[in-house]
């Protein structure tokens, strides 16, 4: 008679006796807390991740906020850069310091070659010097650089 | 038996109360399940989700360079919630107006245009009645009374921290945006201007009303699960919908050109009084609008400024008689056809000339000269008598080819087309008036239009005023609509009107204010009657037009007075100054070199002095000659007259015939 035989074996076992029953209440138990154990740590990761992407998303609200107010700023930044470019505010600071400011000659104009045979005539001066591809959106060239 | 009876007939009445319990609570299901699930679904829904609408901003404006014309500034608007109002950290129904009152007098002093006692009206009116669909009449708590609207971003931001440190509560602060205009009078007529309606931005006029749908942002949603403190259950459920800003507009207008038209034209308005003024700076090879600025004119931040005179755009929605800047595109029709060259002879009649029963003036007397004349002392008869040689159908296309009685293709709405009667509706007087700009009525864009066609060569362009729209990286460009084939048969004829216009700013030309010095400058003066109620009266246009350099023009401009009270009513005196200093310092910001040398200008304009001056004396010349051949004459038939009486006969010369010698000459 082999381990396995006698082991099966229910007079040798001490069948019918508490003793015999513990370990298979025991493995039971075991496998139970097992599968509650995974469960808990399951559900609990996903609270806990739930708990962290809420408070990301906080964060990242906070941070758009934060954004938005200093997009609000630049604009505001914007709109005083282009009050302070205005023709009459320079007009006014140039009779305020009585500036002696009269317009260049153009005899010492000189325009510069930027690229092999092209000269950079600036576009904001009347030449034409886009790149307009109207079908597949555009690219502009750079105002020409003046010597 | 009895007792088993019994309890069979409870047993019985338990499975039939079971039964319809069970039926019952099955249809109940039945109906929350299937029959109303979509509307118990939504119902469900809608306590647990939250649609909010997001709004992207309008898109702003901009000249070529990227300077901003009109932009979109951070507001906030103050609201208050009367039901909730209360300071510090109860709400006592017993303190209540006074807390009302604290807080209407604390945003007079903070705010503009802001007044305690309204504030304190809206705060204090706790509950508000509302009428239900069925007409009944309920009593609601009230949670909005507006504050103030539109304050700026500084100010709200300060005022909301002082809310905070005052515990002021039952006050909000929503964001919102204002269109603002940085340069304010600038370009404003053009740029146009909008109106709010319930957080939309409205399109009164302008590039604002035409460009409405391009700048117009997309509105987004998102529709979320929310938590029960009302915030975004990020692990939930979510849709969005993406929000769109608005394009940029970015126009052909140069700013620093602006800039110096508007000056140098409040200076003409100082000069001259007028009613109203406008001028025009357009780039002949590609149409684009480099400049416009007219006067009146209104600041779109202040709207107390705006009226209907101040408003109008008259560039392109005034149609008037435009006067002699007409004659250039009927000359050069002529010369192009071959009807008449430079030196063809034309009698201008001295100043007088019936035609079709009426009588046409110049305003100053003009003999027999040659047609490069005709244009630089702008005789109304000259033109008209090269008119009449080219005849009714020729004189039609001439103008039709220029753009008369066409939009200009400006993206600025509405355009007006001008008033040009179709060939067929001409009467006899209409082809010696349509060529000296009487009869016809076309917009100042128009002219503008048909100078860049004479200083291009010929190829019609339509006009740009938007250079590109852009969003991001989507980048439209607004492409240059510009014709292949030149209206001009004969490659010459572009110099040959080029050079008759160059001598309108010469000596003996009618705008010799015109000249700039190193510069050939082509241009032609025009003086308009007016016309008030189907008449002509006394009130006049006064108008230079132009192209510098003359022969590689970087620019046509069109100066315009409507009726000067000032000084001279004429084109060249009123508009002519103004257009040579606009013009000069035009070429200055564009760097064009001078074509002559000071002293080779000044030799030139010595020659051309020169010239008129040994004309005068050969007309003079020719005046004495013909006044002493009327006296010969007279005296001859007053001896005849004598010889007859005394019955002698006395052999008269034959007098020379005045035409041959003029042509001699």
């Amino acid at each position: 008679m082999n381990q396995f035989t006698k082991k099966t074996n229910p007079s040798e076992d001490g069948a019918g006796t508490g003793r015999t029953q513990t370990p298979w209440v025991a493995g039971l138990i075991f496998k139970m807390a097992l599968i509650m154990s995974i469960i808990f740590t399951a559900f609990y990761a996903r609270v806990h991740l739930n708990d962290k992407t809420e408070q990301l998303a906080r964060e990242a609200n906070e941070i758009r906020k934060q954004i938005e107010e200093k997009q609000k700023e630049i604009k505001m930044k914007e709109f005083e850069l282009a009050q302070l470019k205005s023709w009459d505010n320079i007009n006014a600071k140039i009779r305020q310091h009585k500036l002696a400011l009269h317009a260049v000659n153009p005899s010492q104009v000189r325009y510069m070659k930027r690229f092999e045979g092209q000269t950079a005539a600036p576009s904001v001066y009347g030449g034409d010097t886009r790149v307009a591809d109207t079908a597949a959106g555009s690219k502009q060239t750079s105002a020409g650089e003046i010597q | 038996m009895t007792l088993f009876r019994s309890m069979a007939i409870r047993m019985a009445l338990v499975y039939i109360l079971l039964i319809f319990g069970f039926g019952y609570v099955s249809s109940v299901l039945y109906s929350v399940q299937i029959s109303r699930h979509d509307e118990l679904f939504e119902k469900a829904q809608n306590t647990y989700t939250t649609r909010i609408e997001t709004h992207g901003t309008r898109g702003e404006i901009f000249d070529f360079g990227g300077s901003l014309l009109v932009g979109n500034i951070p507001t906030m608007d103050i609201i208050g919630d009367p039901a909730n109002i209360y300071i510090l950290n109860k709400k006592d129904d017993a303190k209540t107006e006074t807390e009302c009152r604290l807080i209407a007098d604390f945003f007079e002093k903070e705010c503009e245009n802001v007044k305690s006692d309204e504030i304190f009206r809206r705060l204090s009116r706790r509950t508000v009645t509302t009428t239900t669909a069925d007409g009944e009449k309920k009593e609601q708590d009230c949670h909005y009374a507006v504050i103030a609207t539109g304050v700026e971003y500084k100010t709200a931001k300060m005022l909301k921290e002082k809310v905070k440190e005052l515990s002021f509560h039952g006050i909000s602060f929503t964001s919102s945006y204002r269109r603002k205009y940085p340069k304010d009078a600038m370009l404003a007529n053009i740029l146009g201007l909008t109106n709010v309606s319930y957080d939309t931005f409205v399109p009164i006029q302008g590039i604002e009303r035409s460009l409405n749908d391009a700048m117009t942002a997309t509105s987004g949603s998102m529709v979320y699960e929310r938590a029960r403190n009302g915030s975004h259950v990020t692990f939930a459920n979510s849709k969005s919908e993406p929000t769109l800003d608005g394009y940029d507009i970015f126009l052909t207008i140069r700013e620093p050109l602006q800039a110096i038209v508007e000056e140098e034209l409040d200076l003409m308005c100082e000069r001259v009084k007028p009613h109203a003024a406008w001028a025009v700076l357009v780039d002949p090879s590609t149409g684009d609008i480099l400049a416009a600025a007219q006067r009146p004119t209104f600041n779109p931040n202040d709207r107390s400024t705006m009226t209907a005179e101040s408003s109008a755009n008259r560039l392109s929605e005034l149609a008037l008689e435009p006067g002699s800047i007409m004659k250039p595109f009927v000359i050069s029709y002529a010369l192009d056809k071959g009807f008449v060259t430079p030196n063809s002879i034309v009698d201008c009649e001295q100043g007088v000339w019936k035609y079709a029963g009426r009588l046409l003036h110049d305003t100053h007397n003009v003999g027999k000269v040659p047609v490069t004349e005709v244009i630089k002392q702008s005789s109304n008869i000259g033109t008209a008598k090269v008119s009449v040689m080219m005849g009714a159908k020729n004189l039609d296309t001439a103008l039709r080819s220029f753009g008369f009685g066409q939009k200009t293709g400006i993206q600025l709405k509405p355009e007006t087309s001008g008033i040009f009667r179709p060939l067929e509706k001409w009467d006899s007087l209409s082809v010696s008036r349509f060529c000296i700009g009487q009869g016809i009525a076309v917009s100042p864009l128009q002219l503008a239009r048909a100078y860049c066609m004479i200083a291009n060569g010929g190829y019609k362009v339509n006009l740009r005023l938007v250079d590109r729209i852009e969003r991001g990286d989507d980048v439209r460009v607004m492409p240059v609509v510009k014709e292949q084939k030149s209206i001009f048969a004969n490659p010459t004829t572009k110099k040959m009107i080029t050079d008759m216009m160059i001598g309108v700013t010469e000596a003996g030309g009618t705008c010799t204010e015109a000249a700039i010095e190193g510069f050939h400058v082509a241009g032609k003066t025009g003086t308009a009657q007016k016309v008030i109620n189907g008449a002509y009266s006394n009130r006049y246009y006064a108008s230079f037009v132009g192209f510098v350099p003359a022969e590689d023009p970087k620019f046509v401009l069109l100066v315009t007075c409507d009726d000067p009270t000032l000084g001279s009513r004429y084109g060249g005196s009123a508009s002519g100054p103004t257009f040579k200093a606009i013009a000069e310092r035009t070429l200055k910001y564009m760097h064009v070199q001078p074509q002559l040398s000071r002293e080779e200008w000044l030799a030139e304009r010595s020659a051309a002095q020169k010239a008129l001056h040994e004309r005068k004396v050969r007309e003079d010349a020719l005046v004495q000659a013909r006044r002493e051949e009327r006296d010969r004459q007279l005296k001859a038939q007053k001896a005849k007259e004598t010889a007859k009486k005394s019955g002698t006969t006395v052999a008269s010369r034959p007098a020379s015939n005045s035409k041959t010698s003029t042509i001699r000459r």
